[in-house]
């Protein structure tokens, strides 16, 4: 007669153990109402649709900088500029943000010197004119027309696609293609691709 | 006696989840480099190759799947400097698919001359 009720007890002390103390839950410093909304991991695979994505930029940015250190083509810290990135895909892709991840790894890497690009060259001519033409400043002190450091490497990319669609298969393929140019002989110094393959089924 | 086993029990719950479950296939020389969460279901790290060009850490890791069945394998490569302190801000991760009985080979370069070591963080979906 005693057994179940022992039964009992010991099952709800075995809870107790596995589910801890049932204190009531802190609750976290976060404002938020009733849709759930949560910081997520920057770099953890996205695999929302099949389109280009983040997890694409950050794999094409971490192969071509790899590539281009390993090389060593950055030998005694040459000076680059980023050129043209065009983007023959079907999708609207910011290609510019695949070159800043690159250039922004390089850059850390401190084997490499990236000079103005030509979207970023008036800035930097509105300051000179601005030191030097405005009247307001020390002569000492205002950086000197002419003094730029020209690149001697220009870096060129291209990201293409090819889809493939069925009525229950949809496969993307994606290559960006990164080329190192001479600027001075027009050469190409350094080439690599990185290929994607996504394939989404119903 | 059932109370003494429900502790038991509990006390099993309790072991750490991130305790590594690594392949057998998997040499100790290797393993000490890879950080698996969970278990490994047949995929081992067979071999890690590390060279220094041009003053820049590069490694390759073989994958082997030991089963028939594909496995779904997450990884990335965390680059550490000289005092264990992590370089950079940390690869993204990968999804990579390892044909039952087959072998994928992953390459990464560290992203600076700072970086000396490295851990292979990989999990297999389960």
């Amino acid at each position: 007669m005693q057994s179940p009720r022992l039964l009992c007890i010991a099952l709800l002390a075995g809870v107790s153990i596995i589910t801890g103390c049932t204190t009531q839950s802190l609750s976290a410093p976060v404002v938020r109402f009733d849709r759930q909304v949560n910081y997520g991991d920057a770099k953890a695979v996205e695999l929302v649709t099949n389109e280009f994505g983040s997890s694409d930029l950050q794999m094409i940015a971490e192969k071509m900088t790899g590539s281009l250190l390993e090389t060593g083509i950055f030998q005694g810290r040459p000076t680059v500029t980023i050129s043209t990135v065009k983007n023959k895909t079907s999708e609207y892709i910011d290609t510019t943000n695949v070159m800043n991840s690159i250039q922004t790894t390089l850059v850390k890497s401190g084997k490499v010197r990236f000079t103005r690009a030509i979207s970023e060259m008036q800035p930097g001519v509105d300051e000179l004119q601005r030191q030097n033409q405005s009247g307001l400043y020390k002569q000492t002190t205002t950086a000197k027309v002419g003094q730029m450091t020209a690149a001697r490497y220009s870096m060129e990319g291209e990201l293409t696609s090819i889809v493939k669609q069925s009525a229950a298969t949809k496969d993307v393929y994606y290559k960006f293609t990164l080329k190192l140019f001479d600027v001075q002989e027009g050469t190409i110094e350094w080439q690599d691709e990185k290929e994607i393959r996504k394939t989404t089924k119903r | 006696m059932i109370f003494r086993m429900l502790i038991v029990c509990a006390a099993c719950l309790a072991v750490p989840a991130q305790a590594q479950n690594h392949d057998p296939a998997t040499p100790p020389a290797v393993a000490a480099k890879v950080s698996l969460r969970g278990d490994a279901i047949g995929v081992r790290v067979s071999e890690i190759r590390i060279t220094r060009p041009n003053d820049i850490l590069v490694v390759q890791a073989d994958f082997g799947n030991a089963e028939r069945t594909d496995r779904m394998v997450f990884y990335r490569f965390k680059w550490l400097d000289a005092v264990g302190n992590q370089v950079g801000d940390g690869e993204s991760w990968k999804q990579m698919t390892v044909l039952g009985l087959g072998q994928q080979t992953v390459k990464s370069v560290a992203p600076a001359g700072i970086a000396t070591d490295f851990r292979l963080e990989m999990y297999v979906n389960q």
